[in-house]
């Protein structure tokens, strides 16, 4: 029984994508372009060369929030998406009819159709391929060279996520819409 | 119940429209098997929905078609509920009409939801009560099971009694179901034009519009465009009821617009803004499923059946439009604007459009109506007993 | 905590095998071939193998996850203080590179024109023969000249084995990389602090990284370390690019300057820091050689930044702040050495310029500075190195004014097309390299290829230059071999070790085997030459007989007979238990045991602080006088400026209407070597032309549509990418792109490709090649 969260440290994050690419291979996803658990969005850069807005050019890591009040799980008819025993957000296949509900639902554009199982999927983090294999990290964790991200436990008041939270100030996406989102980026 | 031989059955006045109307309702059935058959191949990927537009023109239909059941539904509680005398006449071939264009509307969402039998058994076990779509659906569920009993009760078993109870229990369980497809929408916090009250609201008013249309339309065919004094009776009533229902679409419509833009909050603004400037929005829902027929009641003092005739369809087509950018404005914002490759344009409004498959689908299931329509008439008789 | 296993669990893996669902190599053949390489007991099992990535030059340390055969997984090795722990996005897609089904499979003998691709699968043997037969017939033409036969290699960790080869094989002619590469920052700084040395980006306090894109050109440790501590987190980054770039992303200023420029910019800051007299007095005076004269040369040529600003386009007061800044921040300010250096005639000059200015702040085999570090002693093993007497001297010695060990890549080839090389060239051994689409103007590359007698390729995928091969010999890829270890030096060495993660599939061998199975057939053949000609041997073989002649030196086959396990066990046999941990961690380094340690979900630290390498020079340098290098007199010889000098010459006109174009890397794609890799496909599906937006307006050019990119050598087809990351002089695109050949299914004609338009100038020190010279035209298409 964990909470499971993610702190990014998104300001360091170099738009390398090795996340998608370790999400990609960590979880089976088939190629395709709306097949992603995880992106990194940008904007394209303001102001006139040279003199192009630094900030305008910051990357923004993005996946599941795993809210704590997930749209995506209230509107699901057959409770195929449902909080896990670590409060993370799934998707049980054998129950998800694709009726793609909660994909509207969703405002943070992070399901979409596996072709593998014609259900919906989304990030999971990692839990059936390494969490239940004892790790602790997840794929996208691991992988990233400048360490955005730390996974952890956020009712362990020990957690080195909890400690950060703690002791940096963070922000949340879209946090007016109530859903309670479990990725916090550290300022 | 008639007679019916298999003979019997393919047998039909040989007149223009009529042939027409036949050529019409096997090329649509062809079209939906071929699309069908498409969609049994390739799955999902012969629908052209994406991620960022996860519902298409399939949803549209069925919500179109469900609205159309609804609508009739509530025009024939008029009568028959309600008593008021003039719309006695429409009970039950509007019943009959509201089961056909239900199932219609079953048949298409059937291809639209991926695992159609996983859901029936599912609905059950795990049932999400917080979900407006297991609403919805159970509701839908529920109410076709009554009209259908009504519909026994008013051609087979001729029992007005149990006929009115389950009349009443179908109109509530329709209204039901129905404001909760309005919620099904109005639920998605994320899409600030859709989130709010006004879509379920909305649903009824234009499920009510959307009868009438549909009244106009199946007597003007049967009648073809002479009627008995009767019938005359409800046509000219409807009229009536009909532009009092338009002048309140249009004032619901403005507000909503109105509210939507003022302020200019971010995304709804933007949104709506977009969406009034669509040709869909002016010309499909604005002039041809409200103005027209409601200037063409105005100008003839609610007295023309006729031309009403043909405006519902012009109404029909205008109502399908409201269906399509319902589900299309709501899409349309991007839930993530930012680009998520340095080449790529950034995102703006989401584009979409129907692959040839869901054309074929969804307007194939037009052809399961006309189908319906045509055996029902066949092997029911749908008129108000002469015997009485 | 308890989590369950889903069914999707079977699903793991299935990248793999949908990597690999195309004709040639079904996801059955897979298994088939994992089955035939598995022993029955893993069968099933998860297996993790320690290995090292080699998607690029960094070679990371990673875990291969094996089930049932097939590789599902890598992931970062922590063990690994040059990688930390983390594998790039390259790193992750080394699956698709193993499983990529154009593959090569079969060693291959052309079969139809040179360039038509046609080939014949054939056996290893044949293959062997062939190559004897023609090397037999071309040296006895040659007279033995074994310099007619050359080799080319690119980075690797067992390019060692291949040079080996060539050691034994006498050739003069070793061509590598490093002149399309790093030869000029290498030398420049060598020449002029004693090496090139490591940036310590984890300490340092301002940086200026210059042409240096290493948010996306990504290099161990310094990516790592840089980008946690930019934007006012404890490093101040100028970058310094024509392109605003991910690292100008990450910066706290971004100067774009012009093409070519550097120097003047450098100079400039220079000069200020001379002028105003706030360099590093203690440490000039005790360390610099002939400050004096460098002095006299920076003031008396009048570099201000005034002066700078009119031919960099970086304004004066922005030079004046960063020279001001950088020496306040000494020592712990660099000016980044860069690494692929081959930009304009005056880059040689601009390393030399950047070493000194860092030396200027005393940031010197210092914390926080550029360190030499340590590497660890290890063993090496003998191979044979024969002396022919008939082998005669490099032809491209005289193209450039030193010309090392690695040649002068596009001189050479220049020469050798031109007719001009003493003695003809022609055969070449080619390992891990892709000249066709590495080297500037490739038509040049292809006619040079043609016109040898013999090209041997050795490769893991139908590249460009395997279709203008004679012979293609398939290395299996990294993930199916054991390589040589490998020292890496620093300020936390260590040594790291790739290990063999499943069998080869198909026929395909690693090098190791290639050349013991080549210099087995070869060796007796090429002696009986050797003896037609070379009276040396010819009387040695009077004095100590013929079997010991040729065994004690002519038998080549004599360095590859041990396994590659073998060599490494011996190489690490003075460290007790260290060739097991290479096997099973991949990782050693003495203390490792006590040194190692994990601080943090993410971190872990491999030395503690004062164990790590920072300062090891303790006052001398490597250089001739063991101080900073001032004033390189010996290189006037060679008409090679011995201080820094700007030069009018070194201004490039861009006529209206033109640009000059620049190519680059980019985070998802190494080179040329990963244009066919479906996984980073997936992610960015072909190169696109960076055009100022404003100028693309003009042109009418709108993203996506397709334009022309037109030199004098040569034109390219892409899609453009209008954007303001870029100046109205300058286009763009990234390397590696729009390959020729078909059997590259994927980046066959994709995108636009740079060898194509690039013009072949090379720089007056080393002969390394120019890839910013080039002045191109653009139409929409
Ligand atoms: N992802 C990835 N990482 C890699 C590699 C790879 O292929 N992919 N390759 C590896 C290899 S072999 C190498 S050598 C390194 C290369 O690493 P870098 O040298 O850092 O990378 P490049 O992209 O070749 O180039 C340098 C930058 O120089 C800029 N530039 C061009 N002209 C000028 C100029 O006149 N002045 C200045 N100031 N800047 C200029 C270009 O816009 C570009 O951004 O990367 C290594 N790491
Ligand atoms: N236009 C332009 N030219 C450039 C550059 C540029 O930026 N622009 N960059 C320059 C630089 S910095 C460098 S370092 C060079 C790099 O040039 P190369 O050394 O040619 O490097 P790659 O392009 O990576 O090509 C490597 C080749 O090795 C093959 N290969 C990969 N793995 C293996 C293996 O395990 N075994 C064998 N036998 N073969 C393998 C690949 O299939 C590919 O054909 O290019 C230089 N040339
Ligand atoms: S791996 Fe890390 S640095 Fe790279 S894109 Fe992902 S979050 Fe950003
Ligand atoms: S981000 Fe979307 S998918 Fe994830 S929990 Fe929240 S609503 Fe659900
Ligand atoms: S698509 Fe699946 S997970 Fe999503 S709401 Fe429908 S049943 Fe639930
Ligand atoms: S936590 Fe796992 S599933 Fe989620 S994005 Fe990261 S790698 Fe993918
Ligand atoms: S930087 Fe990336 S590609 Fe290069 S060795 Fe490391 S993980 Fe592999
Ligand atoms: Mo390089």
């Amino acid at each position: 029984m964990a909470r499971y969260g993610m702190a990014l440290d998104y300001k360091n994050c170099i738009n390398c994508r090795a996340c998608e690419t370790a999400c990609k291979a960590e979880n089976g996803i088939l190629p395709g372009k709306d097949n992603y658990r995880i992106w990194i969005g940008q904007k394209e850069a303001e102001g006139e060369w040279p003199n192009i807005s630094i900030v305008s050019q910051t990357y923004h890591p993005s996946q599941c929030q795993h809210c704590d009040n997930a749209p995506c799980q209230q509107v699901c008819p057959t409770n195929a998406t449902y909080y896990d025993e670590n409060r993370v957000v799934r998707v049980d296949p054998e129950r998800c009819i694709l009726c793609t509900y909660c994909i509207n639902a969703c405002p943070y554009d992070a399901r979409y159709v596996d072709d593998r199982t014609v259900t919906v999927d989304k990030c999971n983090f990692c839990s059936d391929t390494r969490l239940a294999n004892g790790e602790t990290t997840t794929a996208c964790q691991a992988t990233c060279p400048t360490k955005v991200r730390t996974f952890g436990d956020l009712d362990d008041p020990n957690s080195e996520i909890s400690q950060l939270l703690k002791t940096r100030e963070y922000k949340q996406v879209k946090e007016h819409l109530g859903t309670k989102p479990k990725l916090f980026y550290l300022i | 119940m008639n007679e019916l031989s298999i003979k019997e059955l393919f047998r039909f006045e040989k007149t223009p429209l009529n042939l027409l109307i036949a050529i019409l309702t096997v090329g649509l059935l062809g079209i939906f098997v071929a699309g069908a058959t498409y969609y049994f191949i390739h799955g999902h990927h012969a629908f052209n929905v994406t991620r960022q537009h996860p519902w298409g023109l399939l949803i549209a239909m069925y919500v179109f078609f469900v609205v159309s059941s609804t609508g009739l539904c509530i025009i024939s509680s008029i009568g028959h509920v309600f008593e008021v005398k003039e719309f006695q006449v429409i009970g039950k071939r509007a019943i009959a009409g509201a089961i056909i264009t239900l199932l219609s509307g079953f048949a298409v969402i059937a291809l639209e939801v991926g695992h159609p039998v996983r859901m029936l058994i599912y609905n059950v076990l795990t049932p999400g009560f917080t979900s407006a779509i297991w609403w919805m659906g159970t509701l839908y569920g529920i109410y076709l099971v009554f009209i259908t009993f009504e519909f026994f009760f008013l051609t087979i078993k001729e029992n007005h009694k149990w006929a009115k109870i389950f009349g009443i229990g179908g109109l509530l369980a329709g209204l039901a179901a129905h404001s909760n497809l309005g919620a099904v929408f109005g639920f998605l916090i994320s899409r600030p034009t859709a989130n709010g009250v006004f879509y379920p609201v909305y649903f009824i008013l234009s499920a009510m519009i959307t009868g009438c249309y549909l009244i106009y339309i199946i007597y003007g065919f049967k009648y073809k465009n002479s009627y008995p004094a009767n019938i005359k009776a409800m046509l000219l009533k409807l009229n009536k009821i009909l532009g009092m229902l338009l002048g309140i679409l249009i004032f619901f419509e403005a507000w909503k617009i109105i509210t939507a833009l003022y302020g200019t909050m971010p995304e709804r603004a933007e949104t709506i803004l977009h969406v009034i400037k669509s040709p869909t929005f002016i010309f499909g829902e604005v002039i041809l499923g409200m103005l027209i027929p409601f200037i063409v009641i105005l100008f003839s003092n609610a007295k023309a059946i006729k031309p009403m005739v043909y405006v519902s369809l012009a109404g029909m087509v205008g109502i399908f439009f409201m269906r399509y950018d319902l589900v299309h404005d709501t899409l349309i914002y991007p839930m993530d604007t930012l680009k998520r490759s340095e080449y790529q344009l950034p995102p703006t409004f989401i584009e979409y459009f129907p692959s040839a498959t869901e054309f074929a689908i969804g307007f194939g299931g037009i052809g399961i109506t006309l189908l319906l329509f045509y055996i029902a008439e066949k092997v029911f008789n749908l008129d108000v007993d002469t015997k009485h | 905590m308890k989590v369950e296993i889903s069914r999707r669990r079977f699903l793991q893996g299935s990248v793999a095998l949908s990597i690999a669902g195309g004709v040639s190599l079904t996801p059955s053949q897979i298994i088939a071939s994992a089955k035939a390489a598995t022993k029955p007991e893993d069968f099933g099992k998860t297996k993790k193998v320690a290995t090292l990535c080699e998607m690029c030059v960094n070679k990371c340390a990673a875990f291969a996850y094996v089930r049932n055969g097939v590789i599902t997984k890598l992931d970062p090795n922590p063990h690994f203080p040059k990688s930390r722990n983390m594998l790039c996005p390259r790193g992750n897609c080394g699956i698709a590179a193993i499983y990529d089904e154009d593959r090569l499979k079969y060693p291959l003998i052309r079969d139809g024109e040179k360039g038509s691709g046609k080939f014949r699968r054939v056996s290893w043997d044949e293959a062997y023969s062939y190559i004897t037969e023609k090397l037999v017939k071309i040296l006895d033409e040659e007279k033995d000249n074994r310099s007619t036969v050359a080799f080319c290699a690119g980075e690797g960790m067992a390019e060692h084995t291949f040079k080996n080869f060539y050691t034994g094989f006498g050739s003069s002619h070793f061509l590598n990389h490093a002149t399309l590469c790093l030869a000029t920052t290498v030398s420049g700084y060598s020449l002029t602090i004693g090496s090139y040395g490591q940036a310590d980006l984890e300490n340092a306090k301002y940086i200026i990284m210059a042409g240096a894109n290493r948010a996306e050109a990504i290099l161990t440790p310094d990516t790592l370390d840089l980008f946690k501590r930019t934007r006012g987190r404890g490093a101040k980054l100028i970058c310094v690019d024509p392109r605003f770039t991910n690292t100008a992303a990450k910066s706290d200023k971004w100067l774009g300057i012009k093409v070519g420029t550097d120097l003047a910019f450098v100079l400039a800051l220079t000069y200020v820091a001379i002028k105003e007299e706030i360099y590093n007095k203690e440490f000039v005076k005790n360390n610099f050689n002939d400050f004096e004269s460098y002095k006299n040369h920076i003031l008396s040529n009048n570099y201000t930044p005034e002066w700078a600003e009119k031919i960099t386009g970086i304004e004066a007061s922005d030079i004046y702040e960063i020279a001001r800044e950088f020496m306040a921040n000494a020592p712990r300010a660099i000016y980044y050495q860069g690494r692929r250096t081959t930009w304009s005639k005056n880059d040689f000059q601009l390393r030399r310029a950047q070493a000194l200015l860092t030396a200027l702040a005393g940031s010197i085999d210092t914390k926080g500075g550029i360190c030499f570090g340590k590497k660890i002693p290890i063993k090496g093993h003998e191979v044979p190195s024969p002396l022919y007497d008939n082998a005669r001297g490099r032809i491209d010695a005289t193209e450039a004014a030193v010309v090392g060990g690695s040649g002068t890549w596009v001189g050479f080839r220049n020469k050798v097309l031109e007719g001009r090389a003493e003695y003809p060239i022609r055969a070449l051994f080619n390992y891990k390299h892709n000249p066709m689409q590495n080297m500037p103007n490739s038509k040049k590359t292809e006619e040079f290829l043609k016109k040898l007698d013999l090209v041997v390729t050795i490769d893991t995928m139908p590249s460009d230059t395997v279709l203008l091969s004679d012979v293609v010999l398939p290395e299996c890829t990294y993930l199916e071999r054991t390589d040589p270890l490998k020292v890496f030096g620093g300020i936390e060495p260590a040594i790291a070790q790739r290990n063999k993660v499943v069998e080869p599939m198909f026929e395909s061998k690693p090098v190791i085997e290639i050349m013991r199975g080549l210099t087995k057939k070869l060796s007796k053949p090429l002696f009986e030459i050797t003896k037609k000609y070379d009276e040396e041997v010819q009387d040695m073989i009077v004095e100590d007989g013929e079997k010991s002649v040729f065994e004690e030196e002519f038998n080549l086959a004599k360095a590859f007979e041990s396994s590659q396990e073998e060599l490494n066990h011996h190489a690490v046999s003075d460290y007790e238990g260290a060739a097991e941990q290479l096997e099973k961690i991949g990782v050693f380094y003495p203390n490792m045991d006590r040194y190692f340690k994990k601080i943090g979900v993410n971190d872990y630290e491999y030395y503690p602080e004062d164990k790590k390498f920072y300062s090891v020079r303790n006052g001398k340098l490597k250089t001739a006088s063991g101080k900073v290098e001032c004033n390189l007199k010996s290189l006037a010889k060679k008409g090679i400026d011995p201080m820094p000098t700007w030069k009018k010459e070194y201004e490039l006109e861009i006529p209206n209407g033109k640009f000059r174009f620049v190519t680059g890397r980019h985070a998802q794609f190494t080179q040329s070597g990963t244009a066919n890799n479906k996984m980073l496909l997936d992610l960015v599906p072909t190169n696109y032309l960076w055009i100022n937006k404003r100028v693309a307006n003009k042109l009418g050019i709108k993203f996506g549509d397709d334009v022309e990119v037109v030199s004098k050598v040569g034109k390219t087809k892409i899609k453009a990418y209008p954007t303001e990351k870029i100046g109205p002089e300058t286009l763009f695109f990234i390397h590696g792109f729009g390959n020729y050949s078909e059997d590259l299914t994927l980046a066959h004609n994709n995108g636009g490709r740079d060898a194509e338009i690039l013009e072949d100038g090379i720089e007056p020190m080393h002969g390394s090649t120019c890839l910013h010279d080039t002045i191109v035209e653009i139409r929409k298409v």
